[in-house]
């Protein structure tokens, strides 16, 4: 069985300072991102649009696909259609193979970390390098991303600095961060100019231009695919809005979300190949269909992956992205991993504490919070849930719905509470509620027996 | 059927009812010098204001009087780049002046094209860049931008140095692609 | 004007000193209340742990208990709030919009019902308050820092009216702090490290008297203060409004 959440969770804060400096890291980043949305007047009614744009988007997508799929086409562009992630990365492998591709530059691609397209290549003999610099980073220490926009930031520079020492030839102890990016830098741009083939990742793609959209702050994806003579752009069938001018809404929006930026340093749009040069769009869906039938849950698909929801749950700040163990981490994964595999994913909704400030920050407006709630109905319903949890809701339900069974078990409660000293409770739920905090001390008396009592006495 | 057809079917099967799609409001804002100036130094850039474009040259040996690999279209270069120049010489290029065709106040982003660009790879792979640009292209914001600039092959918005805060969100200018970027703004 | 005093079940058993305050102070402004005794709970617990088929009969009894207010007035935000997003899971009934339409927790109704601006007590301690997430993002009871750094709330409004409070300015004005119903439980190392950050910012700041409109926040703040023997006093803002002072 896979580790919960909690149980990852818990793990997580064995180490008090180091969640203290995971949390305060998001944290920042976080108020950054505060700064730049008060920063513009219009950046509530920006929110409203791109949920409004998105909303009409998924209600029309099958044309619009149709219309971004001809446009493309018509750049000349090589647009290929995956069910799955087996899909997608057999038609990747197959473009690499075809072109002769030996040596390939990515830049950074939640899409391909969903189909685990790295393995699957490498298992392929094709050599696959991640050009961003956090990303690189946890290659080379062969680790998932904790977080969609900062891949490595559960690391501290000092992990970093051992990682490049072993990797790099960095010196030992080496551990100050424009050192360190220095270094991969230049080993970076060696690969760069000598790579067959680039992959890339979509931020938008548009319909009516046929033209795919890249942000970046490094220039990766831009160095990869200008040197390389083939570039894969992967997309989910959701990246797609209608037109060239809602970029203008778009672009205001997400790094501002991300990172707090007014704007990524490169935006960059892709339409057609240089000549001798070949472009290729893979367009995936791997459960996205399924999601847009989902009434409850179809906007999640509206995510434009800024990652503002991340940095600021408190409960992913003080949990890490590994402990989702999901390649989309914390409230946005938490809603988007049930579509693909309820029960290995069941722990990820009650992962909150529905304090709804996913929902506030995301600027698509998807009710995250609402959807965690949601999901739990569904994951209660589905009798995914231990048994203990089933049959002590069923009872507390049936207590509640009866006034008498109420009364009866609230003094039997308070009166246990009230006798039994704090270390021999023996109760899981006491218990977990002991470790960190003291329980309340019972009255005497309930509200109502009071209430009772002094109404007789007027 | 294949993957294609059957993604769409599932598609045209499980979407919404259709929403209508919104118009954009029309967004004005400050598209002031001093609002370009100020969102391009926060994005770590550097904006000089010359009085005319042949004032380029006499400015770029100021800044890099050292540099001895110059690409450039605006400036008598000493390496000629066009689009099938070898990488080695590209990537020993210092500095690139090239020219943007617009420039936004909100973020200090410039637009340019593979037109400006002599090579795809240049804007990224030189170690400083310089972009001039015509003071009457400033735009307020996002949305004024995308109705002036056309989807051509190739085009990309470039605000500020290269960066990257992947190592403990500490910022470090000059990951992959320029170390600094210099905006010379001039009046026709 | 009859108003249904609803007394959410872990305050009628662990804090009536809550409710009692909340009735006084209700009836000191000349309304009438009645606290309809066969109440039990708004069924969120089972809700939140994603049994609210289970919690319908829970609804049901609270619409039975309640139609025949005017207003229904509670003193947590949460509870307020399940009622109001949540009961949209039965019939709706005219008994049943009713109830969610007049359902307030307790500061709301001062000020949107009675208009409320000002309370004449004094209270002279260094509050800090703690903005409850259902009070803050559910019903919209005061501003949130995700869209405007204006701080601004009507719990806040009412709090500066009163004579010689000091209040807390925090570091994070409004992070959650970690109680999240079987949360605090099901996830507990998150939920108590929350806590802990939450308390720390008002040890920081100087708090004296914590306080806030959700007294299962309070529990779980103030389970960490006891705990950690802080000196730091947890009041509910209906016993600060009904001008109890701190020793009671």
């Amino acid at each position: 069985m896979t580790a919960t959440h909690s149980q990852l969770a818990e793990a997580f804060n064995k180490d008090f300072d180091r969640t203290t400096w995971h949390d305060e890291a998001l944290w920042f980043v976080r108020q950054k991102r505060d700064s730049a949305a008060y920063g513009i007047k219009e950046f509530q009614e920006l929110r409203e649009l791109a949920s409004r744009i998105k909303e009409h988007t998924l209600s029309n997508l099958d044309k619009y696909l149709v219309s971004f799929e001809q446009n493309a086409i018509r750049n000349g562009v090589i647009v290929h259609w995956a069910m799955d992630a087996e899909e997608h990365n057999k038609i990747v492998l197959d473009i690499l193979l075809k072109s002769n591709s030996k040596r390939i530059v990515k830049s950074k691609s939640m899409l391909t970390e969903e189909c685990h397209l790295n393995p699957y290549l490498q298992k392929n003999g094709i050599e696959v390098v991640d050009t961003d610099l956090g990303e690189h980073i946890i290659q080379l220490r062969k680790e998932p991303p904790s977080h969609i926009v900062l891949p490595a930031i559960h690391l501290k520079k000092e992990d970093v600095g051992n990682t490049f020492h072993h990797h790099l030839g960095t010196p030992a102890h080496e551990s100050d961060p424009q050192r360190l990016a220095e270094a991969a830098r230049q080993h970076l741009r060696e690969k760069f100019i000598s790579s067959d083939a680039a992959i890339s990742g979509v931020n938008f793609a548009v319909a009516e231009t046929g033209s795919v959209v890249v942000c970046t702050n490094e220039g990766n994806a831009d160095l990869g695919i200008n040197f390389a003579k083939v570039h894969i752009a992967c997309m989910g069938i959701e990246k797609i809005i209608p037109a060239w001018d809602h970029l203008g809404v778009f672009t205001r929006l997400l790094a501002r979300s991300a990172t707090g930026q007014s704007i990524t340093t490169y935006t960059s749009h892709f339409t057609k190949p240089l000549e001798g040069a070949t472009m290729h769009v893979v367009i995936l869906d791997n459960g996205r269909t399924k999601q847009l039938g989902r009434e409850d849950f179809r906007n999640s698909l509206k995510c434009i992956r800024c990652g503002a929801c991340m940095n600021t749950c408190p409960v992913y700040r003080r949990s890490g992205g590994h402990s989702y163990n999901f390649t989309v981490p914390g409230p946005i994964g938490s809603i988007l991993s049930p579509n693909l595999d309820l029960k290995k994913y069941s722990s990820l909704p009650f992962a909150s504490t529905l304090c709804g400030s996913c929902t506030f920050v995301c600027p698509v407006k998807i009710d995250i919070h609402v959807q965690l709630y949601k999901w739990r109905q569904i994951i209660a319903e589905e009798n995914i849930l231990p048994v203990y949890k089933k049959w002590s809701m069923k009872i507390m339900a049936t207590l509640l719905a009866n006034p008498l069974l109420y009364d009866l078990g609230g003094k039997l409660a308070r009166y246990v509470l009230r006798i039994t000293p704090d270390r021999i409770l023996n109760n899981n739920w006491l218990n977990s509620w002991a470790k960190a905090r003291e329980l309340p001390k019972p009255p005497k008396t309930s509200f109502k027996t009071w209430y009772i009592q002094s109404s007789k006495k007027k | 059927m294949n993957s294609r057809d059957s993604i769409l079917a599932q598609v045209k099967n499980n979407k919404p009812a259709l929403s209508p799609l919104v118009d954009l409001p029309p967004f004005e804002g400050d598209c002031s010098m001093a609002m370009f100036k100020k969102s391009i130094e926060l994005s770590g850039g550097k904006l000089i204001e010359m009085n005319s474009v042949a004032d380029t040259e006499k400015i770029i040996l100021e800044l890099f009087p050292s540099a001895k690999q110059i690409a450039s279209d605006i400036i008598r270069g000493t390496i000629a780049v066009h689009s099938s120049t070898d990488n080695i010489v590209l990537r020993q290029i210092e500095v690139a002046v090239l020219h943007g065709q617009l420039g936004v106040a909100e973020n200090g982003a410039i637009w340019l094209t593979e037109d400006e660009m002599l090579h795809r790879t240049l804007p990224f792979i030189t170690q400083y860049l310089v972009l001039v640009l015509k003071k009457e292209m400033i735009v307020s914001n996002m949305h004024h931008a995308y109705s002036i600039v056309v989807p051509s092959a190739y085009g990309v918005f470039i605000s500020g140095p290269s960066k990257t805060a992947d190592i403990e969100q500490s910022l470090v200018i000059g990951a992959h692609g320029p170390r600094s970027l210099t905006i010379l703004t001039y009046q026709e | 004007m009859t108003v249904g005093l609803f007394i959410p079940c872990y305050i009628d058993q662990f804090f009536p000193q809550v409710a009692i305050a909340t009735l006084q102070l209700l009836e000191k402004l000349g309304i009438n209340v009645e606290y309809p005794i066969r109440q039990t709970c708004c069924g969120q617990p089972m809700a939140n742990s994603g049994f609210e088929q289970s919690s319908i009969s829970v609804y049901q009894l609270f619409v039975k208990n309640f139609s025949r207010y005017d207003y229904v007035v509670t003193p947590t935000g949460s509870c307020a709030y399940h009622v109001r997003k949540h009961f949209n899971k039965i019939d709706q009934t005219p008994e049943v919009v009713k109830v969610r339409n007049s359902t307030f927790e307790l500061v709301n109704f001062l000020t949107d019902v009675l208009n409320k601006t000002e309370v004449a007590v004094s209270f002279p301690h260094q509050v800090g308050f703690h903005q409850s997430c259902h009070g803050q993002r559910g019903l919209g009871l005061s501003n949130a820092s995700e869209i405007t750094p204006d701080q601004d709330g009507q719990a806040i409004r009412l709090l500066r009216t009163i004579k010689d409070i000091k209040l807390t300015q925090l570091t994070r004005t409004d992070e959650c702090c970690g109680f999240g119903g079987t949360f605090c439980v099901s996830e507990e190392a998150v939920s108590a490290r929350m806590g802990i950050d939450r308390i720390a910012d008002h040890v920081r700041n100087k708090t004296e008297v914590l306080t806030g409109g959700d007294m299962s926040c309070l529990m779980h703040l103030d389970g960490i203060i006891k705990r950690q023997r802080l000196p730091i006093k947890v009041m509910h803002i209906a016993e600060i409004l009904n001008g109890n002072n701190i020793y009671e």
